[in-house]
């Protein structure tokens, strides 16, 4: 019995550390790719939302640009990204519910409200500009040596410095204020809903288990199931480790803090490799239009992910922990990504489509393109390293 | 460090707030603390887990103890 209460408590109710973490989602993305020749990406699955939405409103489809290259067939039960998003959903549940992280959290004013509405729709518009978000352009894209990835990256990281500034503008920050107390607060320990709740937790996670088993086994959908159940993986991964991408680059200019930039890019170094070794064996890469609509995409979703609080996978497990305010960037996210496809049409072929899809490994030869990608990336890891020194400099002299 | 012999001077309730601004408060909350003196600082933003623990410490202060069993997550961080 002690040997189960050890386990529930280190491997289910406690956080994960999130550097092992991270790698391992790299690590994952690169069977998820090989296993079901797409990458892990959300708001390609999002914007298709909104377009069903438009259709239960009967807007005709036909004629929007953008909604021809998403690829509209189906529902979200036979899609990839679809069925992956529902694991993701049901791997946040479990994890939101046996962490006891589950509270009804309302935003604290009307700013945070608006924050969470305009940032959600801005980095919904910029990560369908730039052809995917801080997955199929950064975490994922980058790995597929897609050039755009990293132009994305690029322009997403000075947006993000943008929306650091502007969210600490005097009007955004937070009134909370410190008071003299003699004693900690206690906090809310109700053994018996803790107990529920982990049974809940419990619940979504065996069931989706069952349903992606289902697929594989009895519908003959092994592509479906898989990726049903690297969804669960991905989405209990990003919530037991409190994985955020926004924070990466944020707090870098914020507090100084390095840790997870420094982890998503091993974690890219890992997946690079496995990406690499999969289209070896014959896969297709995944590659985007390297244009202007990348430094556009990417500068407005870095500020918009700032603005919102969390991005389009962040915002995911922190709705489920009941945080009111994400649902409201989720929200936001879908808008924005439907907006972008309103005026693809007349931006599309300035913008994107009349610029080449580059291929790293086929621009420098597939050996060429691996270690050029692998030098671009410690190019990053090193920027980081001077962002956190060049910070810590300034707060020491401060 | 046991909670019961830790009596902390000030407390920063960071409830309803999303990231950065709990780290961020606390730290500007440290900033007028006297040597030695205790923040308790109150986030139920789960994913302060990964950067008021840190940034206090890379700060140069000392994070004598973490409660996060539940959704609201204590900190208490001396200077």
């Amino acid at each position: 019995m002690n040997f189960w209460k050890n386990f529930k408590k280190n491997f289910l109710i406690n956080f994960w550390s999130p550097i092992p973490a991270v790698i391992a989602l790299g690590v994952l993305s690169a069977y998820y790719f090989g296993i079901t020749g797409t990458y892990w990406a959300v708001t390609g699955e999002f914007t298709r939302w909104g377009g069903h939405i438009l259709q239960a409103f009967n807007v005709d489809l036909s004629t929007w640009g953008y909604y021809q290259i998403m690829n509209m067939q189906g529902n979200s039960f036979t899609r990839v990204d679809g069925v992956m998003i529902i694991g993701m959903f049901a791997g946040c549940i479990a994890a939101a519910f046996w962490g006891n992280n589950v509270k009804f959290r309302l935003p604290s004013s009307k700013i945070r409200v608006f924050q969470a509405l305009i940032g959600g729709i801005i980095a919904g518009f910029g990560a369908r500009l730039g052809m995917g978000c801080n997955l199929a352009s950064f975490f994922t894209g980058i790995p597929q040596f897609s050039l755009h990835a990293w132009i994305f990256t690029v322009a997403m990281i000075i947006g993000v410095y943008f929306g650091a500034k502007f969210t600490l503008l005097p009007m955004f920050r937070s009134k909370m204020k410190m008071q003299k107390v003699s004693c900690v607060k206690s906090l809310e320990k109700d053994e018996t809903k803790i107990n529920n709740f982990f049974t809940l937790g419990s619940l979504a996670f065996i069931a989706i288990i069952i349903w992606a088993l289902y697929l594989i086994f009895f519908q003959n959908s092994t592509k479906l199931g898989m990726a049903m159940l690297f969804g669960s993986a991905f989405g209990l991964i990003i919530a037991k480790a409190q994985i955020c991408f926004t924070s990466a680059f944020r707090d870098l200019f914020i507090t100084g803090r390095s840790q997870m930039a420094k982890a998503i890019v091993l974690g890219m170094i890992v997946a690079t490799i496995g990406v690499f070794s999969y289209i070896m064996m014959g896969q297709p890469a995944k590659i985007m239009w390297a244009g202007p609509n990348a430094i556009i995409g990417g500068l407005l979703f870095g500020f918009g992910i700032v603005l919102a609080g969390g991005c389009e996978c962040g915002w995911m497990y922190r709705a489920v922990e009941g945080q009111v305010h994400f649902w409201i960037v989720g929200i936001g996210n879908v808008i924005g990504s439907t907006l972008l496809a309103f005026v693809w049409d007349d931006l599309s072929l300035s913008l994107a489509t009349s610029w080449p899809k580059i291929n790293l490994l086929e621009s420098f030869g597939n050996y060429g393109g691996l270690f050029f990608n692998y030098g671009l990336l410690f190019l990053l890891f090193l920027l980081i390293l001077i962002l956190e020194k060049r910070y810590l400099n300034k707060s020491i002299n401060r | 460090m046991n909670i019961e012999n830790i009596v902390p001077d000030f407390r920063l309730d960071m409830q309803g707030e999303p990231c950065p601004y709990p780290a961020f408060n606390a730290l500007e909350a440290m900033k007028e603390l006297k040597k030695g003196q205790i923040l308790e600082v109150i986030s139920d933003c789960p994913q302060s887990i990964n950067n008021i623990p840190h940034d206090a410490k890379a700060h140069g202060y000392e994070v004598l103890n973490i409660d996060s069993s539940g959704p609201t997550i204590r900190y208490l961080i001396k200077k």
